[in-house]
């Protein structure tokens, strides 16, 4: 299916690899071009964000499983960043490396539980599993003030090296810069674990299990590895965005927004390719916050859903896969 | 030398017993084939040894090793590999690909592939006689070469003893000639082999042995023509009992 143009593979990639450099060199200046507007800056450092959930969310995606259940992490990241940053002041830093470490910890606790299921059962599986982050920290008043929120969360981190620094919270721009370099840095991590060892090991699983574990490949020690990565960085992005937005709750955090969006952008993109959800998470938000959102205030992400329902109907790889192989 | 050692074993699902008491082994360098009618229970011993089921009693010694408890992976590491019966290539990957997956996992975890890998995925295509096909999407391959292709794969992860299930079925008279030449390629390399072979095309002509199941218990075992002759396993191919019946 996506084979069907082969032959054409080169000039396809071609293409692709020109808008790639040009997309790659707006981004990088995106605050000089638009004079730090901050609803067009505001709207790439979200869009970006999503971006790199939608990239961590396909770490585990390549696998094959398709999860419904990362706000569990996201929420977890974000509040685990919150709450060690206001009750013991630690640097922001280090607050959200352990912020990734909190959601891996429920990530090996998803796993235990979860991987030993497949397909629809495993997504099922996950989508449940959100409501036990999202109870306790809705529950536990005295350390996560409830339903109430957390308010007065700092903003991201400042880089010291010697007597220069950027403060990446002081603004918008800044923040951008901030959202912009993870963003990068995830995307090289991703490229390099697609193309290790690991990355085939991931998707011959995917593509046919008991062969895969017939040939060697030890299945769930790739899948949890792979799980544990994927909970990690969307932890991390979920840290992001508490010091990010500065204000958090659980049903926002731990909201199906969050498990349901990177899995869009995935799935539309194309979850069997390195960039496809990055692309469509690029394209996509920023389309629905300048276009849609306009149009129809309360109901403008019914454009995801659309988006969703086209691409499983007629480009099942995804608009990237398409494309680079057109 | 004996490599691969059954011993006593069963296996019941769900109170249908699919093996009784099966002891068998298979010596270094030799070729063996499974025959048995349709539910002797062949595959299910294949998947006993491999690793995907295990026996509800009995063991399995590979090298002296005991086998019974371990996984898929894990025997696949020690040296035993094997095709299915419908193959079962990881279509979306090249054909290259899947026989690199085998290579590299084959014999346990390795970070980085080295160039040599490709060279040696290449020429265990070349035996097999698609490296024409190296970059062409496993999921485009024709059935032939599907199974062709999932011999190369098994032979990836260097193993000591093969197991093919049905390698040759349905194939020309043709194919199966090339299929015998391919199956003593892969004896000089010095593997061991237990051929699944139904329709009985293949074993007659390159096993060294037979053994014979038939619902699940071993009926026969020895040179092929000598089981070939045997009462049991022609009633259970043929269905003699009319002969049966004037014998007594």
């Amino acid at each position: 299916m996506i084979y069907f143009a082969a032959k054409n593979r080169i000039n396809g990639s071609k293409t692709c690899g020109v808008g790639l450099i040009l997309g790659f060199l707006l981004l990088l200046t995106l605050p000089l071009l638009v004079h730090s507007n901050n609803y067009i800056l505001q709207v790439f450092t979200h869009a970006l964000l999503l971006a790199s959930l939608a990239l961590a969310w396909n770490l585990l995606g390549v696998s094959g499983s398709i999860s419904l259940g990362h706000a569990a992490f996201f929420g977890v990241g974000a509040y685990g960043s919150a709450l060690i940053n206001l009750e013991f002041g630690l640097s922001t830093w280090l607050t959200i490396f352990l912020a990734g470490l909190i959601a891996t910890g429920l990530g090996l606790i998803m796993g235990l539980i979860c991987l030993r299921l497949r397909g629809a059962y495993f997504a099922l599986a996950t989508l449940a599993f959100v409501e036990i982050p999202k109870v306790i920290t809705d529950n536990w008043d005295a350390l996560t003030k409830g339903s109430l929120g957390l308010v007065g969360i700092s903003g991201l981190p400042t880089l010291r090296m010697g007597d220069w620094h950027v403060d990446f919270g002081a603004g918008i721009a800044d923040s951008y810069y901030f959202v912009f370099v993870y963003f990068v840095i995830l995307l090289g991590l991703v490229a390099f674990v697609s193309r290790s060892n690991m990355g085939l090991a991931l998707q011959a699983i995917r593509e046919e299990e008991i062969a895969a574990e017939a040939v060697g490949i030890h299945v769930n020690r790739y899948r949890l590895l792979s799980l544990l990565m994927s909970a990690f960085f969307t932890g991390v992005c979920g840290a992001c965005y508490a010091h990010l937005v500065r204000y958090i709750e659980p049903g926002l955090v731990y909201g199906l927004h969050f498990s349901a969006v990177p899995m869009i952008f995935a799935i539309c993109g194309g979850r069997f390719t390195i960039l496809g959800p990055a692309v469509a998470a690029l394209i996509l938000y920023p389309v629905d916050q300048f276009i849609f959102h306009p149009l129809l205030p309360a109901g403008h992400e019914f454009l995801y859903g659309a988006v969703l329902i086209l691409t499983v109907l007629f480009i099942p790889y995804g608009f990237w896969g398409r494309l680079r192989n057109a | 030398m004996i490599l691969l050692q059954l011993k006593s074993l069963n296996k019941t699902f769900n109170n249908f017993c699919a093996l009784s008491d099966i002891d068998f082994s298979v010596r270094e360098g030799e070729i063996v084939g499974l025959v048995g009618p349709n539910g002797a229970g062949k595959t299910t011993l294949f998947n006993l040894i491999c690793g995907r089921y295990r026996p509800s009693s009995g063991n399995i010694l590979f090298k002296g090793i005991d086998i019974t408890d371990l996984k898929p992976h894990t025997i696949c590491h020690l040296g035993i590999s094997r095709t299915f019966q419908s193959s079962r290539p990881f279509p979306r990957m090249s054909t290259l690909q899947n026989v690199l997956v085998g290579h590299i996992f084959g014999k346990g975890f390795s970070l980085h592939a080295c160039p040599e890998d490709r060279q040696t995925a290449i020429e265990l295509l070349e035996i097999v006689g698609i490296a024409h096909k190296a970059d062409t999407p496993a999921g485009q391959l024709t059935l032939s070469e599907q199974r062709r292709l999932d011999l190369a794969r098994a032979l990836a992860t260097r193993p000591k003893l093969l197991l093919l299930d049905e390698v040759a079925a349905g194939f020309s008279p043709v194919l199966v000639k090339q299929a015998i030449q391919l199956i003593n390629r892969v004896r000089k390399r010095g593997v061991s082999l237990l051929i699944i072979d139904h329709f009985l095309n293949l074993s007659l002509k390159v096993a060294d042995r037979l053994l014979a199941l038939d619902h699940g218990e071993k009926i026969a075992e020895g040179p092929p023509h000598m089981v070939m002759r045997n009462r049991d396993v022609l009633q259970a191919y043929l269905g003699l009992r009319h002969q049966d019946e004037e014998d007594d």
